[in-house]
C-alpha cells in the first residue's frame, strides 16, 4: 500500500508542478498589485509556513510509523509505548496556534476594511452600488458616475463605500487589490484600496445573487494622476446623465450591461439609495 | 399571498414540460414500476412491510438508512456530474445549462449530500453499531427511531418531487440565503421545496438525535461508565448533543423564512425593518455545528479502526475524548467565520478567527494520537486502514486550508471562491465519506455475517483517493486564480478552463470508485459463503459489538454483558471468560406502522404547503395529530420473549454456527 501511495503522490506532485508552472501568471492572489492584497498574501504565506512547521514532521512521522510498524515487518521493537506524555501533545499545536493568533489579531486590525490608508496623495472617494446585475460607481467629488468600470490614480488611497439597491446580498471582489466585502441594501460597508502602479484589474461579484451572477464583472484601471484627471474631464463630456429617472431605469434587472459613463449624478444619490431601506 | 385556486399554485403550467423534468419523471415512474413488479413476482410485499418498513429493530432501520442514503448519493453524484461538465464547457459561452438551472443543481447537490447522504449514512452506522457497542438490545425509543427514518425519507422524497410534479428547486445555494430566497427575488416554489424538505428531515434528525442521546446515557451495559465507552459511541454522543442544540435553530430559521414568503412578513427582507444579515447569523448558528455533526462521528470510527488494525489499544483515550468534547463546544463559538466579509469590525473578526484556530489544537491532538496508536503496533493494512491513511493525509490538508479561511484578512480573499469549495469538500469527502466507507467496510460483517471483498475495496479506495485529488486540487488553484464558486460560465481569458476540465476528469475517477464499490458489494454477496464470519469477530477487534455473533440475533445479546474496563471484548478474550448461560425474559419492542403513517401524513402536509393547497395541508396536519393521539393510546408496544425461548434460540444458533 505504502509503495503505491508514494508512487501516486510522486506522480501527483509532478503533475501539480507542471500545472503550477503553466498557470502561475494567472493566479491573481499570488500576484497582488495593491498594498492590501499584498498584506493579505503575506499573511497567508506566514500562516502556511507556520503550519508547515508541524505538518511536515507529522507527515513524515505518519508514513514512517505506518511503514515501520506494518504487521509484515518482524524486526521492530514493539514495547514499551511512546514516551511522550499527553499534555505535551496538546502543547505542540497550542504553541503554533498562539503564534498564529497573535499574528492574526494584528493583521486583522492592520488590514481592516474600515481602516483608512495613509499616503501622500489625497484619498479619492468612490461610492459603489450593486444593482441586479451590474456595478454602479459614483464619484461624488467629481460629480460623475460609471457602470461596470472604475478608474483611479495609482499610489492614491481609494475609499470605497458600498451599498446595494434592488439586489440581494452582493460581494465586491477585486482580487489583485484587496479581498472582498459585502454590498447590501440599506447598509454601507467600507473598503480601502491602493494600487502600486498603473494597471488593469478584473473584479467580480462573489456572492450568488441570481440569474446574472456570472456576468456581474467589472474592470478597474489605475493610471497616473494626470491621466486620471484627463479621464474625468472626458467623462464629463459624456452624453448620458444619471438623473433620478435615468437611475430608476437603471435599477431594473438587466444583464451584460456595457461600460457606461455618466457626466452628471444627482446630488446625494448614494445617500438616498441607502436611506430608501431605512423606512 | 395564498392562492385561491383549489390546487393552490399547482396548475397545469407547473407540471413538468422540459426535458430534464420529463426525463426525471419517466425514470422515477419506471424505477417504481420495476420495483413493484419485482415485489409482486416474488410475492414479497408483506415481507417488505412486516420485516422492514414497520421494523423497530435498529439494525434494520440502520440498513434502511444506508440504502436510502446510497440512493440519494447517486442523485447527488448526478448533480455533481452535471455541474462539472457545465463548468468544463462553459468558457466564453453558456455551456449546456442555463444559469437558473445550474443554480438549482448546485443547491440540490449541497442539500442532498449534506442532509440525506452524509447524515443518512451516519445515522445508518449509528443504528447498526451504537446499541451493540454499549451492550443494549434496542434504542431508548424504538418507535421514534422508525419515525425519524421515515421523516428523513419523506424529506428526501419532497426534495426530489419537483422532477415528477413540476415546479423548480431553489436557486439560492444550499442555505437559501436571504434576501435572495425571499419572494422578491424568488417567487416560485423552489425555496418552499427546500424549506419544507429541510423541516421534515430536520425533525427526523432531531428525533434521532434525542433517541441516541438518551440511549447512550441510559442504556449502557452494567459497568460501562462514560469513560469506558468506545470512541465511536463517544463521538456519536457529541454529534447528538450538537444535533439537539442546533437543529431547532434550523427549524425556527427556515420557518421564519417561510413566514416571510407566505405571510409577507419582514424578518429577513430588505427594507421594512427586515434584517438580511440576521438570517446569516441564525443559519450559521445551526450550520457550523452541522458541519461538525458530519465529521465528528468519523473521528470516532477512525479511532476504533486504527486501534483494531494496529492490534493495540488506542493511544491517549482520554485525550481523544477531551478533543471530541472540545471540538463540540468550540463549534458553537465560530459561526461568524462564515461571513467575515459582511463588515463586522476587526475585533469581532479577530475573535471568531482565533477561536476557529483553537479548533486546530484538539484536531492536531487527534492526529498525533492516531499515529501514536500505530507506533509500536502491528499494523494490518486491511481496506479500512487504506481509508484511514487516505483520511489522515487529506484531513491535514483540509485543516490547513481551514486555518487559512479562519484568518480574517486571508478569508477576504478566498471567501466565496473555489478555494472554499475545495476546503469543505476536502473535509466532507476526505473525512466524513472516507469515514463512512471505512466504517461500513469494518462493521459490514457484523450486520450481514460476511466480509466485503478486500481486493475490490482497495481498488475503490485508489479510485476515490486519486479522483478526489484530481478533482479538488484544481479547485484550490482556481480559487487562487480568482474564480468564485457557483459560476455557470466564465470568460475564456481567465485561463480557468484547463483546470475545470482536469477537475471534471477527477469526477470520472470518483465515479469509477463508486462503480467499483457497487461491484464489490455484488461480488461479496455472491461469494458470501467463502467469507462467512463464523466467529463474530473477523478483525480480532476490541469492542462489545464483536462479542455477539455476526449477524447478531434481533435481541443483540442473549445475556447483557458486564463491562469491567475499556475495550471490554478484548479483556474478555484475554481472560477467556464466558458468562454463565442463565437466560432471562427479554422485553422487545413490537413493530409498528405508525412511523410510516405519521411521516406519510407529514409528507402530504409538506407537499400541500409547498403548493399552498390550504385545505389539503390542514387535512394532513389533522391526520398527523390524530395519528399521534392514537399512538399515545396504544400501551402494548412491547412483547416478552420468554427465557426458555431465548435458550432454545441460542442453542439453535450456536448449533448452526458449529455446523
Amino acid at each position: 500500500m505504502l509503495k503505491r501511495l508514494f508512487i501516486v503522490v510522486a506522480i501527483f506532485i509532478a503533475l501539480l508542478s507542471i500545472v503550477l508552472l503553466i498557470c502561475s501568471d494567472k493566479t491573481l492572489l499570488t500576484h497582488p498589485l495593491g498594498i492590501i492584497a499584498r498584506g493579505e498574501l503575506k499573511l497567508m504565506t506566514t500562516n502556511i509556513l507556520l503550519m508547515l512547521i508541524i505538518v511536515v514532521p507529522t507527515y513524515i512521522f505518519l508514513f514512517f510509523t505506518a511503514w515501520k510498524y506494518r504487521a509484515s515487518n518482524p524486526s521492530p521493537r514493539r514495547k514499551p509505548p511512546f514516551p511522550l506524555k499527553e499534555p505535551i501533545l496538546w502543547m505542540i499545536p497550542a504553541v503554533i496556534v498562539v503564534v498564529m493568533a497573535v499574528i492574526t489579531y494584528k493583521a486583522t486590525h492592520a488590514l481592516d476594511p474600515y481602516k483608512p490608508l495613509t499616503a501622500e496623495a489625497k484619498p479619492l472617494k468612490i461610492q459603489v452600488v450593486a444593482l441586479d446585475w451590474k456595478w454602479l460607481f459614483i464619484y461624488p467629488e467629481q460629480g460623475i458616475a460609471t457602470l461596470n468600470f472604475i478608474q483611479f490614480p495609482e499610489r492614491t488611497p481609494v475609499h470605497l463605500t458600498l451599498s446595494a439597491d434592488g439586489s440581494p446580498m452582493n460581494s465586491f471582489w477585486l482580487p489583485q487589490l484587496s479581498g472582498q466585502i459585502y454590498a447590501m441594501s440599506g447598509m454601507v460597508t467600507p473598503l480601502h484600496i491602493m494600487a502600486d502602479g498603473p494597471g488593469i484589474y478584473s473584479g467580480r461579484a462573489a456572492e450568488i445573487n441570481g440569474a446574472g451572477f456570472a456576468d456581474m464583472t467589472f474592470v478597474a484601471k489605475s493610471t497616473s494622476q494626470e491621466d486620471f484627471e484627463a479621464w474625468v474631464a472626458e467623462v464629463k463630456q459624456a452624453p448620458l446623465q444619471l438623473t433620478d429617472s435615468a437611475y430608476n431605469e437603471l435599477v431594473q434587472r438587466s444583464q451584460n450591461n456595457p461600460v457606461t459613463f455618466y457626466s452628471f449624478v444627482e446630488e446625494n444619490l448614494f445617500h438616498r439609495i441607502v436611506m430608501k431601506y431605512a423606512q | 399571498m395564498p392562492s385561491n385556486n383549489f390546487f393552490g399554485k399547482l396548475t397545469s403550467d407547473a407540471l413538468p414540460h422540459v426535458w430534464y423534468t420529463l426525463g426525471g419523471t419517466a425514470f422515477m415512474v419506471l424505477l417504481g414500476a420495476m420495483v413493484a413488479l419485482f415485489l409482486t413476482k416474488t410475492n414479497r410485499w408483506s415481507w417488505l412491510w412486516k420485516e422492514w418498513l414497520t421494523s423497530t429493530d435498529p439494525k434494520k432501520i440502520g440498513t434502511m438508512y444506508m440504502l436510502f442514503a446510497a440512493l440519494m448519493f447517486f442523485r447527488g453524484m448526478l448533480d455533481a456530474l452535471m455541474l462539472w461538465v457545465q463548468q468544463a464547457l462553459a468558457a466564453g459561452g453558456q455551456g449546456y445549462l442555463t444559469a437558473d438551472h445550474f443554480q438549482q443543481i448546485f443547491t440540490s447537490h449541497g442539500d442532498i449530500m449534506v442532509f440525506f447522504v452524509t447524515m443518512g449514512f451516519f445515522f445508518g452506522l449509528m443504528n447498526w453499531i451504537v446499541p451493540l457497542q454499549i451492550g443494549a438490545r434496542d434504542l431508548a425509543y424504538p418507535f421514534l427511531n422508525s419515525l425519524g427514518l421515515w421523516l428523513t425519507v419523506a424529506g428526501g422524497i419532497l426534495i426530489n418531487l419537483f422532477f415528477v410534479i413540476g415546479g423548480e428547486f431553489a436557486n439560492t445555494g444550499w442555505l437559501a440565503i436571504t434576501p435572495l430566497s425571499e419572494r422578491e427575488f424568488n417567487p416560485g416554489v423552489g425555496v418552499d421545496y427546500l424549506i419544507w424538505s429541510l423541516q421534515l428531515s430536520g425533525l427526523g434528525s432531531l428525533l434521532a438525535g434525542i433517541n441516541f442521546l438518551v440511549t447512550i446515557i441510559k442504556k449502557r451495559a452494567p459497568g460501562m461508565t462514560l469513560m469506558r465507552m468506545p470512541l465511536f459511541t463517544w463521538t456519536s454522543l457529541c454529534a447528538m448533543v450538537l444535533i439537539i442544540s442546533a437543529f431547532p435553530v434550523l427549524t425556527a430559521t427556515t420557518f421564519l423564512l417561510w413566514l416571510d414568503r407566505f405571510f409577507d412578513m419582514h424578518f429577513f427582507v430588505t427594507g421594512f425593518g427586515g434584517n438580511q444579515m440576521m438570517y446569516f447569523n441564525l443559519i450559521w448558528m445551526w450550520g457550523h455545528p452541522e458541519v461538525y455533526i458530519l465529521v465528528i462521528p468519523a473521528f470516532g470510527m477512525f479511532s476504533e479502526i486504527v486501534s483494531t488494525f494496529s492490534q493495540k489499544k488506542v493511544a491517549g483515550y482520554v485525550s481523544l475524548v477531551c478533543a471530541a468534547i472540545a471540538i463540540t463546544l468550540l463549534s458553537y463559538m465560530v459561526w461568524l467565520h462564515h461571513f467575515f466579509t459582511m463588515g463586522a469590525g476587526a475585533n469581532v473578526n479577530a475573535f471568531f478567527g482565533i477561536v476557529t484556530m483553537v479548533i486546530a489544537i484538539p484536531s492536531g491532538v487527534q492526529v498525533f494520537n492516531w499515529i501514536l496508536t500505530m507506533y509500536r503496533g502491528r499494523v494490518i493494512f486491511a481496506s479500512p486502514m487504506y481509508w484511514f491513511m487516505g483520511f489522515i493525509s487529506t484531513f491535514i490538508v483540509g485543516g490547513m486550508a481551514g486555518i487559512l479561511l479562519a484568518t480574517p484578512p486571508v478569508d477576504y480573499q478566498v471567501h466565496n471562491s473555489l478555494f472554499l469549495v475545495a476546503h469543505f469538500h476536502t473535509m466532507i469527502i476526505g473525512v466524513a465519506l472516507f469515514g463512512i466507507f471505512a466504517g461500513t467496510t469494518y462493521w459490514f460483517p457484523k450486520i450481514f455475517g460476511f466480509t466485503l471483498n478486500e481486493r475490490l475495496g482497495k481498488r475503490a479506495f485508489w479510485f476515490w483517493l486519486i479522483g478526489f485529488y484530481v478533482s479538488f486540487v484544481p479547485l484550490y488553484l482556481l480559487g487562487m486564480m480568482g474564480a468564485t464558486r457557483r459560476l455557470d460560465h466564465y470568460d475564456a481569458a481567465t485561463g480557468w478552463q484547463p483546470l475545470f476540465i482536469t477537475s471534471c476528469i477527477g469526477f470520472f475517477f470518483i465515479a469509477s470508485g463508486v462503480i467499483t464499490q457497487i461491484i464489490q458489494l455484488v461480488v461479496s454477496i455472491k461469494e458470501r459463503k467463502k467469507h462467512l464470519d463464523k466467529t463474530g469477530d473477523p478483525w480480532n477487534a476490541r469492542g462489545l459489538e464483536w462479542s455477539t455473533s455476526s449477524p447478531p440475533p434481533f435481541y443483540n445479546f442473549a445475556l447483557i454483558p458486564t463491562v469491567t474496563s475499556r475495550d471490554a471484548f478484548w479483556q474478555m478474550k484475554q481472560k477467556h471468560s464466558s458468562p454463565k448461560r442463565l437466560y432471562k425474559d427479554i422485553h422487545m419492542p413490537k413493530n409498528t406502522p405508525m412511523g410510516i403513517y405519521i411521516a406519510g401524513a407529514a409528507f402530504v402536509f409538506g407537499f400541500a404547503i409547498v403548493w399552498q393547497i390550504l385545505w389539503l395541508s390542514l387535512l394532513a396536519a389533522l391526520c398527523v395529530i390524530a395519528l399521534i393521539i392514537k399512538l399515545s393510546c396504544n400501551e402494548e408496544t412491547e412483547y416478552v420473549l420468554p427465557a426458555a425461548k431465548v435458550a432454545k434460540m441460542e442453542k439453535l444458533r450456536t448449533h448452526a454456527d458449529a455446523k
